[in-house]
Order: C-alpha cells, then sequence, then structure tokens
C-alpha cells in the first residue's frame, strides 16, 4: 500500500517533469543535436516503467510505524523548521541552546540532562567553531541589536 | 613500476607533511569515534563532516586526506557497535554482527574486536597495495576513453549498481534514476537555458551536492532515529581481556588473504561498496568450511568475523579505484568523496595520478598511514570507543540535527538551505522505509552531468547518429559486462533452483 501510495507520488512527479521537458524546455538556438531537453526526456521515458513496475509489484513491508511515532516524528520535524526559521534571528548560541534542550527533552533525557546538553552545545560549539575553526555562524540579529544597545547605552 | 615508486614518493612526501600526517590522525579517530556511535554509519559520518571539513578551507588534498581518513576510521568503528551491542551501523557491518557478537557473549569480546582489527589491517593493505599497482595502469587505459566509452562505461556502473545494491533491482535503478534527474536542476552548462528552476534564483546553480548528501543522509538518519528511539539505553557487553593470539591469526591466514581479494575485486565494480563484499566473503567462506564447521557460522566462529571484516576494508580500498582512475565511484561513500573532490575544482579521471599527483598519491600515501593508525589507535583505545557506546539516543539525535546545520549554513549560508534539507531528510527517510537504498541515489546525482555531458558529446562527434555508441570495442565489452552482471545472478539463481529441485 506505501509502495503504492508513493509510487503514485513519484508518477505524478516524473509525469511533470517530463512534461516539462517535452514542453517547456527548448534552446532559442544550438549547433549540437542534442539540446537540453533530451537527456530530462531520456530520463523521464526510463523511470516511468520503473514506477509503474513498482506500481503493479509492490514490495514493501507494511508501513509499520504507531500513530505515536508519527507524532514524534512530526513533532521532530516542526522542531527542525522552527530551528532553521529561528536561525538567524536568535543566532547561532540562542537558537541551539533551545533545540538542544527542547529535543533532548521531547525525547525522554532528564531535564537538567537537557538543559546543559543545549547550553553546553550551543556555547561550547559556538566557541570552537568560530574561534577556533574560523567557521562562519550567526551572530543573531536579536544579539547584534542587545549588543548595540547596550555598547550605546554605556556610552 | 619506476612511475609507481616515484608517485609514491610524491604521496609519501604529501601525506608525511606533519600537518597531512596529523590530519590522517584526527580523520581516522574522529571516523573510529563517528562510525562507534550506534546507528551512525560510515556514509552519514562522512555526509556530516563534509561540510565542516571544506569550511576549514583547507587545500584540496590535506581536505580529503582528513575526508578518507573519517571515511576509514568510521568502517572501522561500526564493528564496534555491531560486536558489543549487536547493533550494525550500516549495512557492511550485518555480517559481522553473525559471528562477532556471538563471540562477545560468550565472553571473547577482547578477541573478536582485536581479530576484527587485525583483519581488517590486512584487508585494507592489501588493497591499497592492489590500489598503488592497478590504479594507473587503469588509469592509462582510461585515458584513451572516448565520450561514447564513457557513456558505455556508465551504463555498466549502474547495471551493476542496480544488480548488486538493494534488495530490488527495479527500485535501485528508480533511486539512481532520481539522482540523475536532481541533478537536471539548474542552468545547463551548454546552452544555458535552465531547466526546473520554475524561476526560482536559488535553483539557478542547481541543487548544491553539499544539500542532498546531508539532506538524505544526515537528516533521514535522523528521522530514522526518533523513529526507532528506544526507551533507556542499549546493554553494552564488557571488553574483557581476551586477545587475539598469533596462532590465531596464522589460522585464519587463507581466509583473510581470500576475503582481501574478493573484497577488493567487488569494491572496484562501480557501483557496488563494502556491503556486498562482505556479504560474499561471508558467504563464501561458509561454503568452503564444509558442512561440518559451516554449523558454527553465526554462532561465533572466528573465521565468520574475520572474512567481513577483511573483505569490507578492502572492498572500502578497492572503491576509491574507479573513483580516483575513472571518476567514477565504485560506492556510496566514495560517491561523496566524489563529491568532495568536485567542490575544490579537481576532477577525478584517468589525468588525475598525471596532472594532479600530489592528490591522487597523496591520497593513497595516506591510506597506509591510515591502515596503520587505525590498528595503532583500535588495540589500545577500543575500551575508550566502546565507551562512546553508551551516549544516550537523546543526546545523540539532536546533535546530529546541530552537526548539519552548521555544515550547511558554514558552506552555503542561506537559511534557506537548512529548509531545504530537512525536506530532503524526509524524503530520504521515506525511501529508506520504503526499502530504496539511498547510495544510488547519490550516485546518480553525483554521476548526472557527467553521464549527460558525454553522451552530448559523443552525438556532437557522429552528427547525431545513435550509432556511435556501440562502434567500437571498448564500448561493445562494457555493455556485454553490464548485460552479464544484471542476468548472470538471474540465471545463477534459476539454476540453482532447478538443481535443488532435481535432488
Amino acid at each position: 500500500m506505501a509502495d503504492r501510495l508513493f509510487a503514485s507520488f513519484l508518477l505524478i512527479v516524473t509525469l511533470a517533469y517530463a512534461y516539462i521537458a517535452w514542453t517547456l524546455i527548448e534552446a532559442p538556438f544550438q549547433y549540437d543535436p542534442l539540446g537540453p531537453e533530451s537527456w530530462p526526456r531520456i530520463l523521464a521515458a526510463a523511470a516511468i516503467p520503473c514506477i509503474l513496475y513498482v506500481f503493479w509489484r509492490p514490495d514493501a513491508e507494511p508501513f509499520a510505524v504507531t500513530k505515536y511515532t508519527w507524532f514524534r516524528i512530526a513533532v521532530m520535524v516542526v522542531l527542525l523548521f522552527a530551528y532553521a526559521e529561528l536561525y538567524e534571528p536568535l543566532g547561532f548560541i540562542i537558537s541551539t541552546i533551545l533545540f538542544g534542550t527542547i529535543v533532548a527533552l521531547s525525547l525522554g533525557a532528564p531535564r537538567f540532562g537537557a538543559l546543559a546538553f543545549g547550553v553546553g552545545i550551543g556555547v561550547f560549539g559556538y566557541l570552537l567553531c568560530v574561534t577556533l575553526m574560523g567557521l562562519n555562524l550567526p551572530e543573531g540579529d536579536i544579539v547584534e541589536a542587545a549588543i548595540e544597545i547596550f555598547n550605546g547605552g554605556a556610552e | 613500476m619506476d612511475a609507481i615508486l616515484s608517485g609514491l614518493a610524491t604521496g609519501f612526501s604529501v601525506a608525511l607533511d606533519p600537518f597531512n600526517l596529523m590530519l590522517v590522525l584526527v580523520g581516522c579517530f574522529l571516523g573510529t569515534l563517528i562510525g562507534a556511535l550506534p546507528g551512525l554509519g560510515p556514509i552519514n559520518g562522512v555526509a556530516n563532516l563534509l561540510p565542516i571539513a571544506y569550511g576549514l578551507k583547507f587545500p584540496p588534498e590535506s581536505a580529503l586526506i582528513l575526508l578518507a581518513g573519517i571515511y576509514y576510521g568510521a568502517e572501522y568503528g561500526g564493528r564496534i557497535s555491531s560486536i558489543l551491542l549487536n547493533v550494525p551501523g550500516d549495512a557492511s557491518a550485518v555480517m559481522t554482527t553473525l559471528d562477532g557478537h556471538p563471540m562477545a557473549l560468550r565472553g571473547e569480546a577482547g578477541k573478536a574486536l582485536s581479530t576484527f582489527a587485525v583483519a581488517s589491517f590486512i584487508g585494507g593493505t592489501i588493497a591499497v597495495v592492489l590500489m598503488t599497482l592497478f590504479g594507473p595502469l587503469l588509469a592509462s587505459v582510461a585515458v584513451g576513453f572516448s565520450p561514447a566509452n564513457y557513456v558505455a562505461l556508465m551504463v555498466f556502473a549502474f547495471a551493476s549498481l542496480a544488480s548488486l545494491v538493494g534488495k530490488s533491482t527495479v527500485k535501485t535503478l528508480l533511486g539512481a534514476l532520481i539522482g540523475l534527474m536532481l541533478a537536471t536542476i539548474g542552468i545547463d552548462a551548454n546552452t544555458g537555458v535552465p531547466r526546473y528552476t520554475f524561476g526560482i534564483p536559488d535553483l539557478l546553480a542547481g541543487i548544491d551536492f553539499l544539500i542532498v548528501v546531508v539532506g538524505l543522509f544526515g537528516m533521514a538518519e535522523l528521522i530514522h532515529l526518533v523513529e526507532q528511539q528506544v526507551k533507556g539505553t542499549l546493554k553494552s557487553l564488557p571488553v574483557d581481556k581476551s586477545f587475539v593470539q598469533v596462532s590465531d591469526i596464522i589460522k585464519l591466514r587463507w581466509t583473510i588473504l581470500r576475503s582481501s581479494f574478493i573484497g577488493f575485486i567487488i569494491g572496484v565494480l562501480p557501483g557496488t561498496g563494502a556491503s556486498v563484499a562482505s556479504a560474499v566473503a561471508y558467504g563464501t567462506e561458509k561454503r568452503l568450511a564444509g558442512p561440518e564447521e559451516a554449523k558454527s557460522f553465526g554462532t561465533g566462529n572466528i573465521r565468520g568475523l574475520a572474512a567481513p571484516e577483511a573483505a569490507n576494508n578492502a572492498a572500502a580500498g578497492g572503491a576509491m579505484v574507479p573513483m580516483l582512475t575513472l571518476g567514477i565511484p565504485g560506492s556510496g561513500t566514495t560517491a561523496i568523496l566524489l563529491g568532495a573532490l568536485l567542490m575544490f575544482n579537481v576532477q577525478p579521471g584517468p589525468l588525475l595520478f598525471t596532472q594532479k599527483p600530489e592528490i591522487a598519491w597523496g591520497l593513497v600515501a595516506s591510506m597506509y598511514i591510515g591502515n596503520v593508525a587505525l590498528l595503532v589507535i583500535n588495540l589500545p583505545l577500543v575500551g575508550l570507543f566502546a565507551r562512546l557506546l553508551t551516549i544516550p539516543q537523546h543526546y545523540l539525535t539532536p546533535l546530529i540535527a546541530i552537526l548539519a546545520f552548521i555544515g550547511i549554513y558554514t558552506i552555503v549560508g542561506n537559511p534557506h538551505d537548512l529548509f531545504l534539507i530537512t525536506a530532503l531528510g524526509i524524503f530520504g527517510w521515506f525511501l529508506r522505509k520504503l526499502e530504496f537504498s539511498l547510495a544510488p541515489v547519490i550516485l546518480g546525482f553525483v554521476l548526472g552531468s557527467l553521464f549527460e555531458n558525454n553522451l552530448r558529446q559523443a552525438l556532437s562527434i557522429s552528427g547525431g547518429d545513435w550509432a556511435i555508441l556501440t562502434e567500437d570495442g571498448t564500448s561493445i565489452v562494457l555493455y556485454i559486462l553490464a548485460f552479464a552482471v544484471v542476468f548472470a545472478p538471474i540465471w545463477l539463481s534459476r539454476r540453482a533452483r532447478r538443481a535443488a529441485a532435481a535432488q
């Protein structure tokens, strides 16, 4: 069942892919026998029989994922998207402390351990990556603004 | 021969440079560390650390040496969790759990771990020696390859991939096609026509290789961990004082030698990596052991432990051969290394050994050193790595995400890509759940433009005549091999079934 659902999804995507290859992609002028549209056409033509085969003979185990697991995965995905969303505005340190602590907590870590983990990774991760390895991580718009206000206030 | 020796000399002068030497050691250590974490296989380890290694702005040969060390180390480290926890880090470690874990249960964990370290060392070293001998030879043959030959080679690569990797041939092929299709996104380099960009400026340059790798492997792994989450920590068996004896190794010498050669050959085949090699070596040993001893396989037979290990490490070395000489990776992990080379603007292929000897030979030399380093690191420090196994999953899971985010953000510096890797992670998890293997996807993605460009060049040469693809002997041989690699297993299994029916 899961195989068929996924195959239908792939089929829709591939048909759209093929449609674009056959109608929309074209070079204004070209000297080569194969233009930019040929390769996608070949790929689509090869993929569609494969998808139909999976549709015809699905072989995956039934998708044994309980409701509770779905819920946990959904929570994880939401947390990841939130982490991505807040990465630049809050900066690496704050967003990582939040993300690390919340994820560890939601996966069953003890409260104090989760907090220590989040803070440790956020602060030491930043120091390690930015100071020691010279990598570029977001400082955070809010943090920057706070530092500015702080500096401005001190003057 | 002279060329090989002078090449090796160049290589060792690169690899023994104190900085690079340190990177080999650090890479092996980090790799073992990552491999030893339960559930994180070599491919995920390399995928997660690749952007960080790139962000450090080392010269290409140093970065590659570091990555190769991590790759090697992770292959090693994965075995520790197989033996002590019965949790294989990746597909190739499954064979190791069969006899390694029973040995540990019997109180011979120390012996099992040291046997695997020695077997891996011998397998890895044999592979590097073979690679030193045959790599340049293969490169010199491949220099004369025409675009049409390359097309045939790609067909062979994908045929052996489809036939030998994964459970279902069609699904493996479909996985590779998904990778190839993903690679068509972006501006077509030959004509400047945008393809599948939907007017989104971020897509004009195509999807970054790193995003695909970190998304499909790192993030998918993370979702998998959340799904598999077991309450409490896994229980690790203690490492005792038992140790492998020289007499054991002497008894195992033929097993290790045979398996190393099997592993190397399978590793060289494009597309098939360590997982196939270890399974074939295990099966061969079991068959050769005779009906009496074969019964003890799976209950802690030391031969059953040494064989897949030697094969596995020999395959890891063998997979480097087509990657360096043809530009066609032999496994999923080497596909990632190939992508890493391309990011440094190094085009692997037959000319690599002559044009960039410091990279090709430096890498070969660092593999010699890495093998020794792994043996030295692993024998005394195995207890330390074993303790890592008890890192609770609830800290490991967020750590993977944080590492992936650091890596992608420092390289691409675009917060949209953080969404993209998460989305690809979900897609990768679905693929995994439906028993698609992910290695073909990444192989397709890496090889996409090479395949397309060679096909277009070949047809430009012939003026649009498709017959050019089957015109010369090399191509025809490759097509025959491709045909054989797909149909031989089918034919063999039919014959075996008929023989069984006749009895």
